[in-house]
Protein backbone atom coordinates (compact mmCIF):
# COMPACT_ATOMS: atom_id res chain seq x y z
CA UNK A 1 0.00 0.00 0.00
CA UNK A 2 1.28 3.43 -0.85
CA UNK A 3 2.44 5.60 2.09
CA UNK A 4 -0.23 8.23 1.42
CA UNK A 5 -2.94 5.58 1.63
CA UNK A 6 -1.55 4.11 4.85
CA UNK A 7 -1.35 7.58 6.34
CA UNK A 8 -4.98 8.31 5.51
CA UNK A 9 -6.15 5.02 6.96
CA UNK A 10 -4.32 5.55 10.21
CA UNK A 11 -5.18 9.26 10.50
CA UNK A 12 -8.66 8.92 11.93
CA UNK A 13 -7.88 6.40 14.70
CA UNK A 14 -4.82 8.44 15.63
CA UNK A 15 -6.95 11.55 15.87
CA UNK A 16 -9.39 9.73 18.12
CA UNK A 17 -6.57 8.52 20.35
CA UNK A 18 -5.11 11.99 20.69
CA UNK A 19 -8.51 13.52 21.44
CA UNK A 20 -9.18 10.82 24.02
CA UNK A 21 -5.84 11.41 25.75
CA UNK A 22 -6.49 15.16 25.80
CA UNK A 23 -9.93 14.66 27.33
CA UNK A 24 -8.36 12.46 30.01
CA UNK A 25 -5.75 15.09 30.84
CA UNK A 26 -8.18 17.94 30.92
CA UNK A 27 -11.25 16.40 32.51
CA UNK A 28 -9.47 13.73 34.61
CA UNK A 29 -12.36 11.29 34.77
CA UNK A 30 -12.23 8.43 37.26
CA UNK A 31 -10.08 5.66 35.91
CA UNK A 32 -12.81 3.10 36.40
CA UNK A 33 -15.07 5.28 34.26
CA UNK A 34 -12.93 6.40 31.35
CA UNK A 35 -9.29 5.40 31.51
CA UNK A 36 -6.80 7.26 29.35
CA UNK A 37 -5.15 5.50 26.41
CA UNK A 38 -1.98 5.43 28.42
CA UNK A 39 -3.72 3.64 31.30
CA UNK A 40 -5.26 1.15 28.89
CA UNK A 41 -1.87 0.50 27.35
CA UNK A 42 -0.30 -0.07 30.75
CA UNK A 43 -3.09 -2.37 31.89
CA UNK A 44 -2.92 -4.30 28.64
CA UNK A 45 0.77 -4.85 29.09
CA UNK A 46 0.33 -5.88 32.70
CA UNK A 47 -2.45 -8.32 31.88
CA UNK A 48 -0.91 -9.59 28.65
CA UNK A 49 -0.87 -13.20 29.69
CA UNK A 50 -4.53 -13.14 30.59
CA UNK A 51 -5.40 -11.25 27.42
CA UNK A 52 -3.44 -13.70 25.28
CA UNK A 53 -5.15 -16.69 26.89
CA UNK A 54 -8.64 -15.31 26.35
CA UNK A 55 -7.87 -13.97 22.89
CA UNK A 56 -6.79 -17.40 21.68
CA UNK A 57 -10.08 -18.83 22.82
CA UNK A 58 -12.13 -16.19 20.99
CA UNK A 59 -10.05 -16.54 17.84
CA UNK A 60 -10.58 -20.29 17.87
CA UNK A 61 -14.35 -19.91 18.16
CA UNK A 62 -14.45 -17.19 15.51
CA UNK A 63 -12.42 -19.19 13.01
CA UNK A 64 -14.40 -22.41 13.51
CA UNK A 65 -17.63 -20.44 13.42
CA UNK A 66 -16.66 -18.69 10.20
CA UNK A 67 -15.62 -21.89 8.46
CA UNK A 68 -18.86 -23.58 9.46
CA UNK A 69 -20.90 -20.56 8.41
CA UNK A 70 -19.21 -20.54 5.01
CA UNK A 71 -19.64 -24.29 4.47
CA UNK A 72 -23.25 -24.48 5.69
CA UNK A 73 -24.21 -21.15 4.17
CA UNK A 74 -22.86 -22.09 0.75
CA UNK A 75 -24.63 -25.45 0.85
CA UNK A 76 -27.92 -23.84 1.84
CA UNK A 77 -27.51 -21.19 -0.84
CA UNK A 78 -26.92 -23.86 -3.49
CA UNK A 79 -30.02 -25.79 -2.43
CA UNK A 80 -32.18 -22.69 -2.36
CA UNK A 81 -30.97 -21.50 -5.73
CA UNK A 82 -31.27 -24.87 -7.39
CA UNK A 83 -34.57 -26.17 -6.07
CA UNK A 84 -37.84 -24.33 -5.72
CA UNK A 85 -38.95 -26.72 -3.01
CA UNK A 86 -35.79 -26.09 -1.02
CA UNK A 87 -36.31 -22.36 -1.40
CA UNK A 88 -39.86 -22.51 -0.07
CA UNK A 89 -38.86 -24.82 2.75
CA UNK A 90 -35.59 -23.25 3.84
CA UNK A 91 -35.56 -19.55 3.09
CA UNK A 92 -38.23 -18.54 5.60
CA UNK A 93 -36.35 -20.34 8.38
CA UNK A 94 -33.11 -18.69 7.42
CA UNK A 95 -34.79 -15.32 7.76
CA UNK A 96 -36.50 -16.29 11.03
CA UNK A 97 -33.14 -17.31 12.47
CA UNK A 98 -32.00 -13.75 11.98
CA UNK A 99 -35.04 -12.03 13.33
CA UNK A 100 -34.87 -13.74 16.73
CA UNK A 101 -32.48 -11.68 18.86
CA UNK A 102 -29.51 -13.93 19.41
CA UNK A 103 -28.91 -12.55 22.86
CA UNK A 104 -32.26 -14.04 23.84
CA UNK A 105 -31.46 -17.31 22.13
CA UNK A 106 -28.11 -17.69 23.83
CA UNK A 107 -29.31 -18.92 27.25
CA UNK A 108 -31.51 -21.51 25.52
CA UNK A 109 -28.64 -22.84 23.47
CA UNK A 110 -26.52 -23.08 26.59
CA UNK A 111 -29.28 -25.07 28.25
CA UNK A 112 -29.36 -27.59 25.43
CA UNK A 113 -25.73 -27.92 24.40
CA UNK A 114 -22.30 -28.02 26.00
CA UNK A 115 -20.94 -24.45 26.26
CA UNK A 116 -18.39 -24.74 23.45
CA UNK A 117 -21.00 -26.03 20.99
CA UNK A 118 -23.49 -23.39 22.06
CA UNK A 119 -21.01 -20.56 21.57
CA UNK A 120 -19.92 -21.82 18.16
CA UNK A 121 -23.59 -22.23 17.21
CA UNK A 122 -24.22 -18.61 18.13
CA UNK A 123 -21.22 -17.47 16.12
CA UNK A 124 -22.50 -19.43 13.13
CA UNK A 125 -26.06 -18.14 13.47
CA UNK A 126 -24.81 -14.60 13.60
CA UNK A 127 -22.71 -14.89 10.47
CA UNK A 128 -24.48 -17.35 8.19
CA UNK A 129 -27.12 -15.02 6.78
CA UNK A 130 -24.87 -12.84 4.58
CA UNK A 131 -23.27 -15.97 3.16
CA UNK A 132 -26.63 -17.47 2.20
CA UNK A 133 -27.99 -14.27 0.71
CA UNK A 134 -24.83 -13.52 -1.26
CA UNK A 135 -24.61 -17.12 -2.43
CA UNK A 136 -28.20 -17.22 -3.68
CA UNK A 137 -27.77 -13.86 -5.33
CA UNK A 138 -24.60 -14.98 -7.06
CA UNK A 139 -26.06 -18.27 -8.29
CA UNK A 140 -29.28 -16.73 -9.55
CA UNK A 141 -27.59 -13.79 -11.19
CA UNK A 142 -25.33 -15.66 -13.60
CA UNK A 143 -24.75 -13.87 -16.89
CA UNK A 144 -27.21 -15.69 -19.19
CA UNK A 145 -24.77 -15.49 -22.11
CA UNK A 146 -22.30 -17.65 -20.21
CA UNK A 147 -24.92 -20.32 -19.61
CA UNK A 148 -26.05 -20.03 -23.23
CA UNK A 149 -22.48 -20.49 -24.43
CA UNK A 150 -22.00 -23.64 -22.34
CA UNK A 151 -25.38 -25.14 -23.28
CA UNK A 152 -24.67 -24.15 -26.87
CA UNK A 153 -21.53 -26.29 -26.79
CA UNK A 154 -23.52 -29.26 -25.56
CA UNK A 155 -23.41 -28.96 -21.79
CA UNK A 156 -26.48 -30.15 -19.87
CA UNK A 157 -28.10 -28.25 -16.99
CA UNK A 158 -26.11 -30.11 -14.34
CA UNK A 159 -22.80 -29.32 -16.02
CA UNK A 160 -23.82 -25.70 -16.44
CA UNK A 161 -24.64 -25.48 -12.71
CA UNK A 162 -21.37 -27.00 -11.59
CA UNK A 163 -19.01 -25.42 -14.08
CA UNK A 164 -20.63 -22.10 -14.92
CA UNK A 165 -23.04 -20.89 -12.26
CA UNK A 166 -20.94 -21.88 -9.24
CA UNK A 167 -17.65 -20.27 -10.37
CA UNK A 168 -19.56 -17.23 -11.62
CA UNK A 169 -21.14 -16.86 -8.17
CA UNK A 170 -17.87 -16.86 -6.24
CA UNK A 171 -17.13 -13.12 -6.34
CA UNK A 172 -20.52 -12.33 -4.89
CA UNK A 173 -20.23 -15.15 -2.36
CA UNK A 174 -17.00 -13.64 -1.08
CA UNK A 175 -18.78 -10.37 -0.43
CA UNK A 176 -21.03 -12.32 1.90
CA UNK A 177 -18.05 -14.05 3.50
CA UNK A 178 -16.40 -10.72 4.23
CA UNK A 179 -19.52 -9.62 6.10
CA UNK A 180 -19.66 -12.95 7.90
CA UNK A 181 -16.07 -12.49 9.08
CA UNK A 182 -17.06 -9.37 10.92
CA UNK A 183 -20.31 -10.71 12.39
CA UNK A 184 -18.82 -13.98 13.60
CA UNK A 185 -16.72 -12.16 16.19
CA UNK A 186 -19.86 -10.53 17.62
CA UNK A 187 -21.52 -13.92 17.77
CA UNK A 188 -18.58 -15.42 19.63
CA UNK A 189 -18.61 -12.56 22.12
CA UNK A 190 -22.36 -12.83 22.75
CA UNK A 191 -21.89 -16.50 23.48
CA UNK A 192 -18.98 -15.90 25.78
CA UNK A 193 -20.80 -13.16 27.64
CA UNK A 194 -23.63 -15.52 28.44
CA UNK A 195 -22.05 -18.87 28.77
CA UNK A 196 -18.38 -18.85 29.35
CA UNK A 197 -15.53 -17.93 31.65
CA UNK A 198 -13.10 -18.06 28.77
CA UNK A 199 -12.67 -15.78 25.80
CA UNK A 200 -12.50 -12.02 25.44
CA UNK A 201 -16.25 -11.67 25.84
CA UNK A 202 -16.00 -13.39 29.19
CA UNK A 203 -12.98 -11.30 30.12
CA UNK A 204 -14.79 -8.04 29.46
CA UNK A 205 -17.69 -9.21 31.58
CA UNK A 206 -15.48 -10.32 34.46
CA UNK A 207 -13.20 -7.31 34.41
CA UNK A 208 -16.07 -4.85 34.06
CA UNK A 209 -17.67 -6.51 37.05
CA UNK A 210 -14.45 -5.87 39.00
CA UNK A 211 -14.23 -2.27 37.72
CA UNK A 212 -10.99 -3.17 36.00
CA UNK A 213 -12.01 -0.81 33.22
CA UNK A 214 -8.59 -0.44 31.56
CA UNK A 215 -8.50 -4.20 31.06
CA UNK A 216 -12.04 -4.13 29.68
CA UNK A 217 -10.99 -1.49 27.20
CA UNK A 218 -7.97 -3.52 26.23
CA UNK A 219 -10.23 -6.50 25.65
CA UNK A 220 -12.50 -4.47 23.41
CA UNK A 221 -9.57 -3.15 21.38
CA UNK A 222 -8.30 -6.69 20.95
CA UNK A 223 -11.72 -7.82 19.72
CA UNK A 224 -11.68 -5.07 17.13
CA UNK A 225 -8.24 -6.18 16.00
CA UNK A 226 -9.38 -9.78 15.74
CA UNK A 227 -12.30 -8.71 13.58
CA UNK A 228 -9.98 -6.70 11.36
CA UNK A 229 -7.56 -9.59 11.07
CA UNK A 230 -10.32 -12.00 10.06
CA UNK A 231 -11.61 -9.51 7.51
CA UNK A 232 -8.09 -9.14 6.13
CA UNK A 233 -7.63 -12.91 6.01
CA UNK A 234 -10.82 -13.27 3.97
CA UNK A 235 -9.66 -10.53 1.61
CA UNK A 236 -6.38 -12.37 1.10
CA UNK A 237 -8.18 -15.66 0.55
CA UNK A 238 -10.37 -13.93 -2.00
CA UNK A 239 -7.41 -12.64 -3.95
CA UNK A 240 -5.88 -16.10 -3.97
CA UNK A 241 -9.10 -17.86 -4.95
CA UNK A 242 -10.26 -15.38 -7.57
CA UNK A 243 -7.18 -14.36 -9.53
CA UNK A 244 -9.25 -13.20 -12.47
CA UNK A 245 -10.95 -10.45 -10.52
CA UNK A 246 -7.78 -8.44 -10.33
CA UNK A 247 -8.46 -6.26 -13.31
CA UNK A 248 -5.61 -5.42 -15.65
CA UNK A 249 -4.94 -1.74 -16.15
CA UNK A 250 -3.94 -2.17 -19.78
CA UNK A 251 -5.53 -4.43 -22.36
CA UNK A 252 -3.84 -6.32 -25.17
CA UNK A 253 -3.65 -4.78 -28.62
CA UNK B 1 -1.86 -9.68 -37.79
CA UNK B 2 -0.45 -12.75 -39.46
CA UNK B 3 -2.23 -16.03 -39.44
CA UNK B 4 -0.01 -19.02 -39.79
CA UNK B 5 -1.87 -21.86 -41.41
CA UNK B 6 0.53 -24.72 -41.26
CA UNK B 7 -1.57 -27.84 -41.14
CA UNK B 8 -5.00 -28.97 -39.99
CA UNK B 9 -5.66 -29.00 -36.27
CA UNK B 10 -4.29 -31.91 -34.27
CA UNK B 11 -6.85 -34.36 -33.07
CA UNK B 12 -9.77 -32.42 -34.47
CA UNK B 13 -11.65 -34.08 -37.20
CA UNK B 14 -15.02 -32.58 -37.88
CA UNK B 15 -17.52 -34.40 -40.06
CA UNK B 16 -18.81 -32.49 -43.05
CA UNK B 17 -21.83 -30.50 -41.95
CA UNK B 18 -25.42 -31.59 -42.34
CA UNK B 19 -28.22 -29.58 -43.85
CA UNK B 20 -30.43 -27.57 -41.54
CA UNK B 21 -34.15 -27.78 -42.24
CA UNK B 22 -36.66 -25.69 -40.34
CA UNK B 23 -40.36 -25.96 -41.16
CA UNK B 24 -43.14 -23.84 -39.76
CA UNK B 25 -41.31 -22.92 -36.58
CA UNK B 26 -43.52 -20.94 -34.25
CA UNK B 27 -42.79 -19.75 -30.77
CA UNK B 28 -44.46 -17.50 -28.31
CA UNK B 29 -42.57 -16.13 -25.34
CA UNK B 30 -43.42 -14.31 -22.18
CA UNK B 31 -46.54 -14.06 -20.06
CA UNK B 32 -47.77 -10.58 -19.81
CA UNK B 33 -48.82 -10.46 -22.61
CA UNK B 34 -47.26 -13.35 -24.51
CA UNK B 35 -45.46 -12.30 -27.67
CA UNK B 36 -45.32 -14.21 -30.94
CA UNK B 37 -41.61 -14.24 -31.64
CA UNK B 38 -41.40 -16.79 -34.44
CA UNK B 39 -44.34 -16.81 -36.80
CA UNK B 40 -43.81 -19.90 -38.91
CA UNK B 41 -40.18 -19.83 -39.99
CA UNK B 42 -39.21 -21.98 -42.96
CA UNK B 43 -35.57 -22.20 -43.87
CA UNK B 44 -32.98 -24.42 -45.42
CA UNK B 45 -29.24 -24.09 -44.95
CA UNK B 46 -27.12 -26.32 -47.17
CA UNK B 47 -24.71 -28.71 -45.47
CA UNK B 48 -21.13 -27.53 -45.34
CA UNK B 49 -22.06 -24.05 -46.58
CA UNK B 50 -22.30 -20.66 -44.92
CA UNK B 51 -25.80 -19.22 -44.85
CA UNK B 52 -26.53 -15.79 -43.43
CA UNK B 53 -29.73 -14.47 -41.88
CA UNK B 54 -30.20 -10.72 -42.05
CA UNK B 55 -33.06 -8.91 -40.40
CA UNK B 56 -34.05 -6.01 -38.15
CA UNK B 57 -33.01 -5.94 -34.48
CA UNK B 58 -35.26 -7.72 -32.10
CA UNK B 59 -37.04 -9.72 -34.79
CA UNK B 60 -36.28 -13.03 -33.14
CA UNK B 61 -33.09 -14.16 -34.84
CA UNK B 62 -31.43 -15.14 -31.55
CA UNK B 63 -34.52 -17.04 -30.50
CA UNK B 64 -34.51 -18.91 -33.79
CA UNK B 65 -30.93 -19.99 -33.21
CA UNK B 66 -31.80 -21.08 -29.66
CA UNK B 67 -34.62 -23.18 -31.10
CA UNK B 68 -32.39 -24.77 -33.73
CA UNK B 69 -29.83 -25.58 -31.05
CA UNK B 70 -32.51 -27.22 -28.98
CA UNK B 71 -32.26 -24.80 -26.08
CA UNK B 72 -35.83 -23.61 -26.43
CA UNK B 73 -38.76 -25.85 -27.39
CA UNK B 74 -40.93 -24.82 -30.34
CA UNK B 75 -44.66 -24.63 -30.08
CA UNK B 76 -45.19 -25.67 -33.65
CA UNK B 77 -42.91 -26.73 -36.45
CA UNK B 78 -39.86 -28.90 -36.76
CA UNK B 79 -36.14 -28.52 -36.87
CA UNK B 80 -33.83 -31.01 -38.53
CA UNK B 81 -30.10 -30.72 -38.13
CA UNK B 82 -27.46 -33.41 -37.96
CA UNK B 83 -28.05 -33.31 -34.21
CA UNK B 84 -24.57 -31.97 -33.82
CA UNK B 85 -25.04 -28.29 -33.17
CA UNK B 86 -22.86 -25.65 -31.51
CA UNK B 87 -24.28 -22.24 -30.70
CA UNK B 88 -22.06 -19.23 -30.26
CA UNK B 89 -23.85 -16.35 -28.50
CA UNK B 90 -23.46 -12.68 -29.31
CA UNK B 91 -20.81 -11.67 -26.87
CA UNK B 92 -17.78 -13.91 -26.80
CA UNK B 93 -19.00 -15.39 -23.50
CA UNK B 94 -15.63 -16.77 -22.51
CA UNK B 95 -15.72 -17.87 -18.87
CA UNK B 96 -14.03 -15.04 -16.96
CA UNK B 97 -12.48 -17.38 -14.39
CA UNK B 98 -10.68 -19.52 -16.96
CA UNK B 99 -7.59 -18.58 -18.91
CA UNK B 100 -7.84 -18.34 -22.68
CA UNK B 101 -6.29 -21.79 -23.00
CA UNK B 102 -8.69 -23.30 -20.47
CA UNK B 103 -11.64 -21.71 -22.22
CA UNK B 104 -10.66 -23.13 -25.59
CA UNK B 105 -9.94 -26.54 -24.06
CA UNK B 106 -13.41 -26.45 -22.50
CA UNK B 107 -14.86 -26.55 -26.01
CA UNK B 108 -12.88 -29.69 -26.76
CA UNK B 109 -13.88 -31.38 -23.51
CA UNK B 110 -17.56 -30.64 -24.09
CA UNK B 111 -17.07 -32.12 -27.53
CA UNK B 112 -16.01 -35.39 -25.93
CA UNK B 113 -12.24 -35.08 -26.20
CA UNK B 114 -10.24 -36.37 -23.25
CA UNK B 115 -8.40 -33.91 -20.98
CA UNK B 116 -4.86 -34.29 -22.36
CA UNK B 117 -5.94 -34.33 -25.98
CA UNK B 118 -8.11 -31.30 -25.24
CA UNK B 119 -5.15 -29.38 -23.84
CA UNK B 120 -3.06 -30.22 -26.89
CA UNK B 121 -5.81 -29.32 -29.31
CA UNK B 122 -6.36 -26.03 -27.50
CA UNK B 123 -2.69 -25.13 -27.59
CA UNK B 124 -2.60 -25.99 -31.27
CA UNK B 125 -5.69 -23.92 -32.08
CA UNK B 126 -4.33 -20.93 -30.18
CA UNK B 127 -1.07 -21.16 -32.07
CA UNK B 128 -2.84 -21.22 -35.40
CA UNK B 129 -4.84 -18.18 -34.42
CA UNK B 130 -1.77 -16.28 -33.28
CA UNK B 131 -2.83 -16.28 -29.64
CA UNK B 132 -0.17 -18.46 -28.01
CA UNK B 133 1.35 -15.56 -26.10
CA UNK B 134 -2.02 -14.93 -24.45
CA UNK B 135 -2.88 -18.50 -23.55
CA UNK B 136 -2.50 -17.88 -19.83
CA UNK B 137 -4.32 -14.55 -19.81
CA UNK B 138 -7.77 -14.11 -18.41
CA UNK B 139 -10.44 -12.82 -20.82
CA UNK B 140 -10.67 -9.39 -19.21
CA UNK B 141 -7.06 -8.73 -20.23
CA UNK B 142 -7.74 -9.46 -23.90
CA UNK B 143 -9.11 -7.26 -26.65
CA UNK B 144 -12.50 -7.96 -28.22
CA UNK B 145 -10.92 -9.44 -31.33
CA UNK B 146 -8.78 -11.83 -29.32
CA UNK B 147 -11.72 -12.95 -27.24
CA UNK B 148 -13.80 -13.57 -30.33
CA UNK B 149 -10.99 -15.57 -31.91
CA UNK B 150 -10.84 -17.57 -28.69
CA UNK B 151 -14.57 -18.15 -28.82
CA UNK B 152 -14.32 -19.35 -32.42
CA UNK B 153 -11.48 -21.69 -31.50
CA UNK B 154 -13.61 -23.04 -28.67
CA UNK B 155 -16.48 -23.67 -31.07
CA UNK B 156 -14.16 -25.34 -33.58
CA UNK B 157 -12.81 -27.69 -30.93
CA UNK B 158 -16.27 -28.80 -29.87
CA UNK B 159 -16.24 -30.91 -33.04
CA UNK B 160 -19.78 -30.03 -33.92
CA UNK B 161 -20.67 -30.18 -37.56
CA UNK B 162 -23.14 -27.30 -37.42
CA UNK B 163 -22.34 -23.84 -36.09
CA UNK B 164 -24.95 -21.26 -35.24
CA UNK B 165 -23.24 -17.89 -34.92
CA UNK B 166 -25.30 -15.13 -33.34
CA UNK B 167 -23.91 -11.79 -34.55
CA UNK B 168 -20.42 -12.96 -33.65
CA UNK B 169 -18.59 -9.85 -34.83
CA UNK B 170 -21.15 -7.20 -33.94
CA UNK B 171 -19.18 -5.80 -31.04
CA UNK B 172 -15.93 -5.40 -32.97
CA UNK B 173 -14.55 -2.41 -34.81
CA UNK B 174 -14.49 -2.50 -38.61
CA UNK B 175 -10.81 -3.43 -38.94
CA UNK B 176 -11.00 -6.29 -36.48
CA UNK B 177 -14.21 -7.41 -38.10
CA UNK B 178 -12.56 -7.80 -41.51
CA UNK B 179 -9.77 -9.69 -39.86
CA UNK B 180 -12.27 -12.04 -38.27
CA UNK B 181 -13.95 -12.62 -41.62
CA UNK B 182 -10.65 -14.02 -42.83
CA UNK B 183 -10.38 -16.21 -39.72
CA UNK B 184 -13.86 -17.58 -40.18
CA UNK B 185 -13.25 -18.29 -43.86
CA UNK B 186 -10.10 -20.26 -43.03
CA UNK B 187 -11.77 -22.22 -40.26
CA UNK B 188 -14.70 -23.00 -42.49
CA UNK B 189 -12.50 -24.06 -45.39
CA UNK B 190 -10.72 -26.48 -43.14
CA UNK B 191 -13.52 -28.08 -41.20
CA UNK B 192 -16.51 -27.48 -43.54
CA UNK B 193 -19.17 -27.22 -40.84
CA UNK B 194 -22.62 -25.96 -41.78
CA UNK B 195 -22.65 -22.35 -40.64
CA UNK B 196 -25.79 -20.36 -40.01
CA UNK B 197 -24.70 -16.80 -39.36
CA UNK B 198 -27.01 -14.16 -37.98
CA UNK B 199 -25.88 -10.63 -38.70
CA UNK B 200 -27.29 -7.14 -39.03
CA UNK B 201 -24.45 -6.19 -41.39
CA UNK B 202 -25.44 -6.81 -45.01
CA UNK B 203 -21.83 -6.38 -46.17
CA UNK B 204 -20.72 -9.09 -43.78
CA UNK B 205 -23.48 -11.43 -44.93
CA UNK B 206 -22.51 -10.97 -48.56
CA UNK B 207 -18.78 -11.34 -47.79
CA UNK B 208 -19.12 -14.59 -45.89
CA UNK B 209 -22.21 -16.46 -47.06
CA UNK B 210 -23.21 -18.35 -50.15
CA UNK B 211 -26.85 -17.49 -49.53
CA UNK B 212 -28.56 -14.71 -47.59
CA UNK B 213 -31.92 -15.30 -45.93
CA UNK B 214 -33.94 -12.18 -45.26
CA UNK B 215 -36.00 -12.15 -42.07
CA UNK B 216 -39.05 -9.99 -41.55
CA UNK B 217 -39.99 -8.19 -38.35
CA UNK B 218 -41.77 -9.93 -35.50
CA UNK B 219 -43.44 -12.43 -35.66
CA UNK B 220 -40.46 -13.55 -37.66
CA UNK B 221 -40.58 -15.36 -40.96
CA UNK B 222 -38.01 -15.80 -43.66
CA UNK B 223 -39.34 -13.69 -46.48
CA UNK B 224 -36.65 -14.06 -49.10
CA UNK B 225 -33.56 -16.08 -49.97
CA UNK B 226 -30.92 -14.43 -52.12
CA UNK B 227 -28.00 -16.35 -53.55
CA UNK B 228 -24.73 -14.47 -53.27
CA UNK B 229 -22.97 -13.64 -56.50
CA UNK B 230 -19.34 -13.42 -55.42
CA UNK B 231 -18.42 -11.49 -58.55
CA UNK B 232 -21.12 -8.86 -57.91
CA UNK B 233 -21.24 -8.25 -54.16
CA UNK B 234 -22.72 -4.77 -54.57
CA UNK B 235 -25.60 -6.11 -56.62
CA UNK B 236 -26.27 -8.83 -54.09
CA UNK B 237 -26.17 -6.34 -51.25
CA UNK B 238 -28.67 -4.13 -53.06
CA UNK B 239 -30.94 -7.10 -53.63
CA UNK B 240 -30.82 -7.91 -49.92
CA UNK B 241 -31.55 -4.30 -49.05
CA UNK B 242 -34.54 -4.28 -51.39
CA UNK B 243 -35.85 -7.47 -49.86
CA UNK B 244 -35.52 -5.96 -46.38
CA UNK B 245 -37.47 -2.90 -47.50
CA UNK B 246 -40.20 -5.02 -49.00
CA UNK B 247 -40.44 -6.97 -45.77
CA UNK B 248 -40.98 -3.74 -43.86
CA UNK B 249 -37.77 -4.23 -41.98
CA UNK B 250 -36.22 -0.99 -43.13
CA UNK B 251 -37.82 2.35 -43.94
Amino acid sequence: MRPARVALAVALPLLVLVAWQLVSWIASPREWMLPSPAAVGQAAWGARDRLWFHAQWTVLIAVIGLLLAVALGSAIAYLIARSRIARLALYPWVVVSQVIPLVALAPLLVLWFPPFVAIVALAVLMSIFPVVVAGVDGLRGTDPDLVRAARGLGADEGWAWRHVRVPAALPRLFTGIRLAAVFVVSGAVVGELVASDRGLGALTRLSAGQFETPVTFAGVVLLALIGLALFGAVALAERAALPWTRRATRRGS
Amino acid sequence: MNLIWVMPAKGVDVPHGHDIWVTGASLRLGDDPPVDVLGGVDLHAAGGEVTAIVGPSGCGKSTLLDAIAGLVPLEHGTVRTGGDVALMPQRDALMPWLTLHENVAMGARLGGTGTDAADDAAADALERLGLTGFARHYPHALSGGMRQRGALARTLLSRRSTWLLDEPFGALDALTRSDMHGVLRHLHAEARPTILLVTHDIGEAVALAGRVLVAGPRPMRIVDAIPVDASEPQATASAVMDALRRAGAVA
